[in-house]
Formats: C-alpha cells, sequence, structure tokens
C-alpha cells in the first residue's frame, strides 16, 4: 500500500546541510505497522512526509498509488488520512464535539447530518460521548489524545499515522489506546511511530528500526529480540558496579542478596557467572543501537 | 463561516470593535466639524488599514492546530480566505456601521467622493496591508516578520506623504483619504488592487509550502 524508494530529506545548504532521512526504503502494508527510533532519529520527519506536509528532498513514494511529491497526490491521500501529530495543537475553546466537528469539514465531510452522525461516533470509539460537549480547557492530557485521535478516525481514513501518541499518558490510558490502535489496524494501515518498544512489542507484528535517518531493521519484533541472542547476560552481584565499557545496563533490580543486573553487549568479563538470558524486544532494540554505534 | 469565527483569535477580533467604539466615542465628543471630519478619515483611511494588516501577519500562521490543518486536504486559498475574509467582514461591519454613526452626526465624508470613493479610501489600504501582512509572515515564516513590515510601510507611507506626491503617487497607499482630488487617484486604486493581488497571490504560493511554517 505504502512504497518508499531512496526518500531523503536534508535541511539547509552547504556545509549546514542537516540530513534528516537517509535513502529509506520501505514497503508498508495493510495492518499495524510501527516505526521505532530513538529521538531525533527522523520518525516525525518521515510521518510529516507520509502526511503530505513535508516535502521530500528526494526519493519516491507512493500512497495507495497515489505519488506524494506531486500536489495532486498529496491532496488525494490527504483525503484518506488520519493524522495525529507528536505535538498536538489544539482549539482549546471549542467542546471536543466541535473541534472533531471543525476537522471533519476540513476533511470535506460536508453533509451535515452524515458529519454529526459520525462525529458522535467517533467520540463513542474513545469514550469521551460523555464530554462532548465540554470545552477541550478542560481536559487531561489523556482526554486531548483521544480527542485527537476521533479527529484522526473521523474521516474513516485508510490510513492512519500516529506519531509518539502515548507520551504522556498514564499506563491505564495507553493500554486503552494500544488496543483502540489495534482495532482500527483490522481495516486499514495504521503506521505507529514511537521510541517505547514497549508499545511496538504489545501492537506490532511488523516494525521497522530508523536511526539516524537510516533503517537498521526490518521485520517483527521476534526477529529484533533475537537479533539480541547471545549478547544479553543476566548478574547478580553483592555491590553497585560499574559496568565494563561495550556493556550497556538495561535493568537493575535491588535483592535481598545484592544487586541483579540485566546487560547487553559481550560477556562480561567482570562476572565469570552471568548467565545468558533470554533477549526481549528492548534487548533487540539496545543491542541494533550499540551495534549502530560501532 | 461559524467556526471561522470560533477558532480565530479571540483577543485579536475585539482590537477592531474595540478601536471603532473608542473613534465613535471622540468623534461624538468633539464639535468642531473639521476636527470630526480628521478622526473619521482617520479612522476609516489610517488606523484600520494598520490594524488590519497587523491581524492578517497573524492570521494564518497563528494557528494552534496548524499541523493538522496541513494533514486535511483543505486548500491554500481556502485557508486564506476563511481567515483573511473574517478580518475584512470584520472590518468592513466596522466600517460601515461608523459611516452610519457619522451619518447621524451630521459628519461629511463627501471630500472623499461619493459613497463609492469613500469605500475605496478605506478598502483598498485596508486590502493592501492585508495582503501585505499575509506575504510578509509567510515569506520570513514568522507572525512578527509579517506585522513589522505592516508597520514599517504604514510609517513610511504616513510620514512621507511629499515624497510620494513628488516620486511614486501610485504607489501612496493613503492616496484616496489624503489627495482624495489627485487626478491620478484612479491609477493610483488600480495599483494597489493589482498589488495586493499579486501580493495574496504570493501568500497563496507560499502557503503551498507548508513544511516552513510548522
Amino acid at each position: 500500500m505504502i512504497e518508499i524508494a531512496g526518500l531523503t530529506k536534508s535541511y539547509g545548504r552547504g556545509a549546514k546541510t542537516a540530513h534528516a532521512l537517509r535513502g529509506i526504503d520501505l514497503q508498508i502494508n495493510s495492518g499495524m505497522f510501527g516505526l521505532l527510533g530513538p529521538n531525533g532519529a527522523g520518525k516525525t520527519t518521515l510521518m510529516r512526509i507520509l502526511a503530505g506536509i513535508v516535502n521530500p528532498s528526494q526519493g519516491n513514494l507512493r500512497v495507495k498509488g497515489h505519488d506524494l511529491t506531486t500536489e495532486a497526490g498529496k491532496r488525494a491521500v490527504k483525503s484518506v488520512l488520519g493524522y495525529l501529530p507528536q505535538e498536538l495543537g489544539m482549539y482549546l475553546e471549542l467542546t471536543a464535539a466541535q473541534f472533531v466537528d471543525y476537522m471533519a469539514i476540513l476533511k470535506g465531510l460536508n453533509e451535515p447530518r452524515e458529519r454529526k452522525s459520525r462525529v458522535a461516533a467517533v467520540l463513542e470509539m474513545v469514550a469521551l460521548q460523555d464530554s462532548a460537549e465540554r470545552k477541550i480547557k478542560g481536559f487531561s492530557g489523556g482526554m486531548k489524545r483521544r480527542v485527537g485521535i476521533a479527529q484522526a478516525l473521523v474521516n474513516d481514513p485508510k490510513l492512519l499515522i500516529v506519531d509518539e501518541p502515548t507520551a504522556g499518558l498514564d499506563p491505564e490510558e495507553r493500554i486503552r489506546f494500544r488496543n483502540l490502535l489495534v482495532n482500527l489496524a483490522v481495516d486499514r494501515t495504521v503506521i505507529l511511530s514511537t521510541h517505547i518498544v514497549e508499545d511496538i512489542g504489545q501492537t506490532c507484528r511488523d516494525i521497522a528500526v530508523l536511526a539516524k535517518g537510516q533503517i537498521l531493521f526490518r521485520g517483527s519484533p521476534a526477529e529484533l529480540a533475537e537479533a539480541a541472542d547471545g549478547h544479553v547476560w543476566s548478574v547478580t552481584s553483592a555491590r553497585l558496579e560499574e559496568p565494563e565499557p561495550g556493556l550497556t545496563v538495561v535493568s537493575m533490580l535491588h535483592l535481598t542478596d545484592g544487586i541483579q543486573y540485566r546487560l547487553v553487549g559481550p560477556r562480561p568479563k567482570a562476572f565469570p557467572l552471568a548467565e545468558a538470558a533470554r533477549p526481549s524486544l528492548e534487548d533487540g532494540y539496545v543491542w541494533l543501537m550499540k551495534r549502530a554505534a560501532g | 463561516m461559524k467556526y471561522a469565527w470560533l477558532t480565530y483569535r479571540r483577543d485579536a477580533l475585539w482590537f477592531p470593535p474595540a478601536l471603532w467604539a473608542l473613534f465613535l466615542v471622540i468623534v461624538a465628543i468633539m464639535r468642531h466639524p473639521e476636527i470630526r471630519f480628521n478622526l473619521a478619515r482617520g479612522y476609516l483611511g489610517f488606523i484600520m488599514p494598520l490594524i488590519s494588516g497587523m491581524m492578517a501577519a497573524y492570521a494564518v500562521l497563528e494557528d494552534p492546530a496548524l499541523e493538522l490543518r496541513f494533514a486535511t486536504p483543505v486548500r491554500a486559498e481556502q485557508t486564506l480566505l476563511a481567515r483573511l475574509g473574517l478580518i475584512m467582514a470584520v472590518q468592513t461591519a466596522c466600517a460601515l456601521s461608523f459611516q452610519l454613526f457619522l451619518l447621524a452626526l451630521k459628519v461629511d465624508l463627501s471630500v472623499l467622493g461619493g459613497l463609492f470613493g469613500v469605500q475605496l479610501a478605506w478598502f483598498l489600504p485596508t486590502l493592501s496591508l492585508i495582503a501585505l501582512g499575509t506575504a510578509g509572515a509567510l515569506a520570513g515564516a514568522q507572525t512578527v516578520i509579517g506585522a513589522f513590515l505592516v508597520g514599517a510601510v504604514w510609517l513610511v507611507q504616513v510620514m512621507m506623504k511629499g515624497w510620494f506626491d513628488a516620486n511614486s503617487r501610485y504607489l501612496h497607499l493613503f492616496r484616496g483619504v489624503l489627495v482624495p482630488g489627485d487626478p491620478d487617484l484612479v491609477l493610483n486604486q488600480c495599483v494597489l488592487l493589482a498589488g495586493s493581488m499579486a501580493l495574496l497571490f504570493l501568500s497563496w504560493v507560499l502557503l503551498h509550502r507548508q513544511e516552513r511554517y510548522i
């Protein structure tokens, strides 16, 4: 459904050129797709390009057959797009229903009766039907995010792009949000961009890891976890110790008999009794980042 | 239209009616016909264009949901029409109601031309500074650049009437209120209209480069 070939995005000119994306090649099919990467990896730039807001410097990009490098293609994609940006700006003086209604108008839903029922349906979908007539300025962060997803869904998009959607949400909200996204992915393409590994692991079967503007990994979460096989160690030490260079502490747990470390990297020489541990998705991600950093 | 109103900055929208009310009171208080005329001319011909231009500089880019708006298929011309049209609608309401008030007070504006001439005297400088404020903000990708340009041009145009008389009368924004009897006034008005259209076209082109504004 989405074909990206040789996608490059640069800012600035000459010596001051900054490369946000460096020759991305990706094919994304229907369902839930996770884009994982550290802050500054280029995820938001890629999301904005896919949303038709930012123009690529080079490369080809087609969404449902529409060329996103042309104005006509952008308009065609935007008419089937739902977009939830990382920094969600809203009109705080509007009620939730008014805000979603306004976004529906911008998206071309011109028939008032149809629009009204659609607005009510998406607000119910995000469990905001009881707060529909309340002004957004009185909403919590989680409720604002839910209004954000409601506006993204109001045109029943075939492509839903959500950029760091769970940032700032409490655990309950995060779980609810993730479940909602998975449900939505049944009959559309949902692209979830995040730096939170857990969100990807709980929702996606198809993921890519982006770092420094390049795709470092493409596959399933299980395959990413497997990449760290033989490089994850569990050690219990009586005292707090600095890990050897080249090892990353992914977790520390204070036990009654000492501190349990989970390490990613080569076998720790200082701990001959270190046991190999079964890698998790987070371990795989950390190992990938370590390898990329050289 | 309902949402154009609801999503516009309220504090900015109160500004034109506040000035309108202020000038109404001052004109009502003053007794001398010439002072009343000059106040009316000042409000319609100078203050309204300045305020409109300043508002236009902030109208498009100062939008909390700009990124969401850019992700919709709404066209650049629709955005410009919604934002600038609202400013023009508010200012038109202010200008027409102000003239009705002047009529009640028997303040004579016929020096500025007939009914149509009076409307052109405030409309063209207002449209010009709206177009300049919008294009300036979009070209600089900052609202303050548009506002600065409007303020600078307004000041130069007000202060340098003599220079415009001698050198560039077609580009004088306030010709209609300052020299209404100028034989070249129609040409001046045509130039202002064409210039405004060119700046609005430039704004339309610039608004397609959405990544500059997020």
